[in-house]
């Protein structure tokens, strides 16, 4: 019989922000995005700075925003170690956040590829396209 | 000895003096419980990731480029302020010891202080200085620290300025024993991960891939090592702090006790040499 739902783990340093069996969880990585369904083959990946979906069981939706982390499964168990996460609903929309994504944008723009730099400055974009992401599609899932 | 005044006086300044290290011992106690379980929040990531590293870096480990630098970098994790007991001096001394030995290896040390008490030691010592963080923040550990100290170790490695970077913090035992500890965050110590690990990468569909995945866990792994550091050292700060401030407050208390003690006998030597005036007096009246 096929395993029904599928032990998801969303861990970060200051603690464990999800830990429940889950439906699916779509998240992306560097290739785009990506799905994990129950008895899903042993999986590790990055993370890139995204909006993670988690369907429960109810059918319902769970958003996070990742920061960026590595996503393993291991024996059909499901971990995303995220060096920080938030919920969806704690992301606060408004000018603040728009401001963000243009403040970022602007901050990679200076930046060669080739710098140290570069890498942080790009991931930043990416959260904060997510956060704005994250505003839009919390929305929709209500 | 004293006139009684002087030591009402003294009496009231040690009572106020113990009001400010009982006070302090309070908040610390506080801010202890708070970063103690900052501790434990910590370890499902940290174990998280050791495992992840184990089975994946399987005892390969990132070597210094060839003709990197002959120098170490030290991170040493200290507080911004004092009052806190042998806490920055014990650390001190460890983080001058780990230095010795390294140079006696024919590396030369190079230190990054973070907090106001290593800025400044290092300051008088001359010792060399590649940076310093001082953050007065009410918390020490945060990621963004933890996260821009590893990124700064992490390029610095790979530019080959460094061949070995490490950071010194205090471990925290107890509330009444932490121990400095020195701990190497790059290269990866080889010994760690292969203690973690269960079974090879072929285990695992990898995605990109092998070759494109290790750089990330080397950098989330040096980026937990940090923030452990930070972490273990903000518990063992408050702790330090604790046990220092206890033993003030005993002791202003024990000195308030034997200022009192020597007040009532003053004050009684007073009202006796009064009484003998008064019989003096009146026995040159009756005589």
């Amino acid at each position: 019989m096929a395993q029904e739902a599928l032990p998801f783990k969303l861990i970060t340093p200051t603690g464990v922000l999800f830990d429940d069996a889950v439906r699916e969880v779509i998240a992306v990585n560097p290739l785009g995005e990506f799905g994990v369904l129950p008895e899903h083959v042993n999986y590790v990946t990055a993370v890139v700075p995204c909006v993670v979906t988690v369907k429960l069981n109810d059918g319902t939706f769970r958003l996070f925003v990742v920061s960026g982390g590595l996503a393993e499964v291991k024996d059909g168990v499901l971990t995303i170690l995220a060096s920080s996460a938030e919920t969806a609903e704690a992301v606060v929309e408004g000018e603040a956040l728009s401001q963000e994504i243009v403040a970022a944008e602007q901050r990679l723009q200076g930046i060669s590829f080739y710098e140290p730099a570069y890498h942080n400055a790009l991931k930043a974009v990416q959260l904060a396209r997510a956060r704005e992401l994250a505003v839009r599609l919390r929305a929709q899932v209500r | 000895m004293a006139t009684l005044k002087a030591i009402r006086r003294r009496i009231a300044s040690v009572q106020s003096t113990q009001q400010v290290t009982r006070a302090m011992k309070l908040v610390s106690a506080a801010k202890l419980r708070r970063a103690q379980e900052a501790l434990l929040n910590d370890r499902p990531y940290a174990e998280g990731l050791s495992r992840l590293a184990g089975s994946l870096l399987a005892g390969q480990t990132m070597e210094p480029p060839p003709g990197a630098k002959k120098t170490a970098l030290i991170a040493v994790i200290s507080s911004d302020r004092g009052l806190c007991g042998g806490y920055n001096a014990n650390l001190l001394r460890q983080a001058e010891e780990q230095a010795a030995q390294l140079r006696s290896q024919g590396l030369q040390v190079s230190f990054f202080a973070v907090g106001r008490k290593a800025a400044d030691h290092f300051k008088r010592t001359g010792a060399l200085v590649a940076g310093q963080q001082i953050n007065n923040a009410p918390r020490l550990a945060t990621v963004e620290l933890a996260n821009s100290i590893a990124d700064m170790m992490l390029n610095e490695f790979r530019a080959g300025n460094y061949e070995q970077t490490a950071v010194i913090y205090s471990h925290f035992h107890s509330a009444l024993s932490q121990r400095p500890t020195y701990e190497r965050i790059l290269p990866v110590e080889s010994g760690k991960q292969t203690a973690a690990g269960v079974g090879g990468p072929s285990d695992y569909l990898i995605e990109p891939s092998r070759a494109e995945l290790i750089p990330l866990i080397i950098q989330s792994y040096a980026q937990s090592a940090v923030y452990h550091a930070l972490l273990e050292a903000e518990a063992s700060e408050h702790a330090a702090r604790m046990t220092a401030m206890d033993a003030a407050s005993n002791n202003a208390a024990d000195m308030i006790s034997r200022l009192t003690l020597e007040m009532n006998r003053a004050r009684q030597a007073g009202i006796t040499r009064e009484l003998m005036d008064i019989v003096g007096g009146a026995e040159a009246l009756s005589a």
